[in-house]
């Protein structure tokens, strides 16, 4: 964990984001530390989502302030108030800030190397060669170093998230903002995705990831945030968060989950019978 | 009957020739400025999109032959003296753009917002978005209409012959004016006619099924 002095990766300051009438955030505080993983749970429509989207600026949030490493988000600061910044001051500001998409979002029209390289080419203007070099190790390191002249259609889905991986990995971010990265996947695929994940985890990558995976929290988050209507209900360690849950919200939330789980393991444990009785008649 | 067309086939083969050119040159012309028309109608910029809409309007809402007979006379009046040719092909390249935009929207809201965020959370600024991964996709999956409107830019390019641009149409009004032999003359245009259209269509495929060969 990080100590009292080190400047947060992100710095979230009472955001609030209001589509039309409704409210989606409202005043969120929250500190990203360097070589952390938070893990955001909570219901669907809670906000999480959105949370992650504002801190990569996809979603202009309406007030308050996100810093990425100490430079403002999206806004300067003016006589008048907060203005919207340029384009190219957003670029810059979050330049360090990797992403991964629900459904993976890779360019279909483009190999799997081209996906990873495009970003180094166009933006950090890196020549060709020295390109496929970071791009090839980037897929090497989510397992794929073999895919490289694939199409993204050729792939499963568990390989395309990981080629996501690799494309936001490939730009050397300080942070990678991981938005449900295995909701999208039948549930076979899951696995490869999130021990993809572990890896960058171990290896000290800050990590702010937004999942229904109660188990990769449990397992990896150095720090579970729990989110319900547009606010930070609780956070902690996932020991302490999952096993002493302080607030009505979040033990609701854990008992659904918890049923679901209950009710799929009942179910595996008819199935199993229905198969042993199979195998005595026969 | 067969030494007249063979007799006629030459001078109509160059003004088919020109057919060719002049819409060529239009589709081909009317390509980037469809395609920032496009843009312009999918805007969040208000002033854009209504302008943008309203260029559509103008050059959808009105016959081809009136467009092209005010450009006609309308150049030499500002004081641009041009040959026919040209103002045929401004008139058609202007018409173009405006149906083109539309096509190129359709291809547009068929790709997901969610590969543009993409490419900008690499730093990839829009318009270097736009080229490399928005208008690529837009191209593959517009084909079979871009070649419908080339198609259809080639037969409306049978009236620029009232202003006197020697295409297929006008040399085959001239041989008729000369022999009387109108059936043979229009049915022997017509099959030119079809013969480019069924190239167009053919070749449409191919790149259709080239590029849907890649993914």
């Amino acid at each position: 964990m990080a100590t009292e002095n080190t400047t947060p990766v992100i710095k979230i300051r009472n955001v609030t984001k209001e589509f039309g009438s409704f409210t989606a955030l409202s005043g969120i505080t929250l500190d990203i530390n360097p070589s952390e993983v938070v893990c955001i749970i909570g219901p669907s429509g809670s906000g999480k989502s959105t949370l992650l989207r504002c801190m990569s600026f996809l979603e202009e949030y309406t007030s308050g302030e996100i810093e990425i490493e100490g430079r403002l988000l999206g806004y300067k600061k003016t006589a008048a108030g907060m203005v919207r910044d340029s384009e190219r001051n957003i670029d810059d500001v979050r330049r360090n800030v990797g992403m991964v998409f629900q459904h993976f979002n890779l360019w279909p029209h483009m190999t799997t190397l081209d996906n990873v390289t495009l970003g180094l080419r166009l933006s950090k203007r890196i020549p060709d060669a020295k390109a496929r070099d970071i791009g090839r190790d980037a897929l090497a390191r989510v397992g794929l170093g073999d895919f490289a002249g694939r199409y993204p259609a050729q792939l499963s889905g568990g390989q395309q998230q990981r080629v996501g991986i690799a494309r936001a990995l490939a730009m050397g971010p300080h942070v990678i903002l991981f938005d449900e990265p295995t909701s999208a996947l039948d549930p076979q695929l899951v696995g490869e995705v999130l021990d993809t994940m572990k890896k960058l985890a171990v290896a000290g990558i800050t990590m702010v990831v937004v999942t229904h995976e109660m188990g990769f929290a449990a397992q990896v988050a150095d720090r579970v945030v729990f989110m319900d209507r547009g606010r930070v209900v609780e956070q902690g360690k996932p020991s302490a968060l999952f096993t002493e849950p302080q607030s009505a919200r979040l033990r609701e939330f854990l008992d659904t989950w918890r049923q679901r789980n209950n009710l799929f393991q009942t179910d595996q444990a008819r199935l199993a019978a229905v198969g042993d009785r199979r195998t005595t008649e026969a | 009957m067969f030494a007249l067309i063979t007799d006629n086939l030459p001078i109509m083969l160059q003004g088919a020739g020109m057919t060719i050119l002049v819409s060529g040159v239009a589709i081909v012309l009317g390509m980037p400025f469809g395609l920032l028309l496009c843009f312009g109608v999918t805007s969040s910029r208000t002033w854009l999109r209504r302008s943008s809409r309203i260029y559509q309007s103008v050059w959808r809402g009105t016959p081809i032959l009136v467009q092209l007979l005010i450009i006609y006379y309308l150049l030499p009046l500002i004081g641009i003296n041009v040959v026919p040719v040209l103002a045929a092909i401004l008139a058609l390249t202007l018409n173009t753009i405006a149906f083109q935009a539309d096509i190129f929207r359709g291809g547009l809201q068929a790709i997901p917002p969610g590969q543009m965020e993409a490419a900008r959370m690499v730093g990839i600024r829009k318009w270097a978005a736009r080229r490399h991964i928005i208008v690529p996709q837009i191209f593959r999956l517009v084909i079979p209409s871009l070649v419908n409107e080339t198609i259809s830019i080639l037969k409306n390019s049978s009236l620029v012959s009232v202003i006197a641009v020697t295409e297929l149409m006008r040399v085959s009004q001239q041989i008729v004016a000369a022999t009387y032999r109108p059936f043979e003359i229009y049915i022997t245009a017509a099959l030119i006619y079809i013969i480019i259209n069924l190239c167009l269509s053919f070749a449409g495929r191919v790149a259709e099924q080239r590029m849907a060969g890649r993914a």
